[in-house]
């Protein structure tokens, strides 16, 4: 989702594959298991052309404000501390990674795309959902080495220019 | 005694579009942010079917 936005859905024409596949990604890094953000970011980079803004421990007044203005990023979350609501991975509770493209002015939730959320149950949720600050707050400074009230994130470009 | 609607507080202003943008580029021209510090690195797990 990221790459996507990041290139606004244009295909660079290269010897890769598109859209951007996970698969493709993992395999660019050669992970069987966890990755972290300057590894994707590498492989992006080659893959995609898509050089990302990885920072850690950013402030979420500020992480509020590179959405606002016209990004997306990659947010490395803690899954134990889903609710039920947004869980699309019952009982799993390690690191993980969501993509967050956009907030909501009314209420300051943010639209959260997760990879698990593909309904392959009928208790799985589908598609992106609106996550409540705090929870996206709570879930991403619980993950190992963030700070409390700050996220670790890649970002794309400014797409709103 | 100063009328009632004077002790309102001035109604809150959202920062205009342009305020963010100055902001996070502010921040992203920042370089402590750019680089892990010791245990920032963590990387993500595998999750469960």
């Amino acid at each position: 989702m990221a790459v996507m936005r990041h290139r606004k859905g244009v295909d660079p024409h290269n010897e890769h594959g598109w859209p951007p596949s996970p698969a493709e990604i993992r395999n660019r890094i050669g992970a069987c298991g966890g990755t972290n953000l300057p590894e994707n970011d590498l492989a992006v980079q080659h893959l995609y052309g898509v050089n990302m803004d990885v920072r850690y421990n950013v402030p979420m007044a500020t992480f509020r404000s590179l959405i606002i203005s016209g990004r997306g990023a990659v947010v490395p979350i803690w899954y134990g501390v889903v609710p039920a609501k947004f869980d699309a991975s019952p009982g799993f509770r390690g690191g993980h990674g969501v993509y967050v493209n956009e907030r909501r002015a009314s209420d300051g939730a943010y639209l959260v795309y997760d990879p698990l959320a593909d309904h392959r149950r009928a208790s799985i949720p589908q598609g992106p959902q609106w996550w409540p600050a705090s929870l996206l707050q709570k879930a991403a400074e619980t993950y190992p080495g963030t700070r409390a009230g700050c996220v670790h994130a890649s970002f794309t470009r400014d797409t709103e220019v | 005694m100063p009328a009632k609607d004077q002790l309102k507080p001035p109604p809150k202003v959202k920062a205009p579009i342009e305020e963010h943008k100055k902001h996070a580029d502010e921040f992203l021209a920042r370089e402590e942010y750019k680089k892990p510090k010791d245990g920032e690195l963590a990387v993500s797990d595998e999750a469960k079917p």
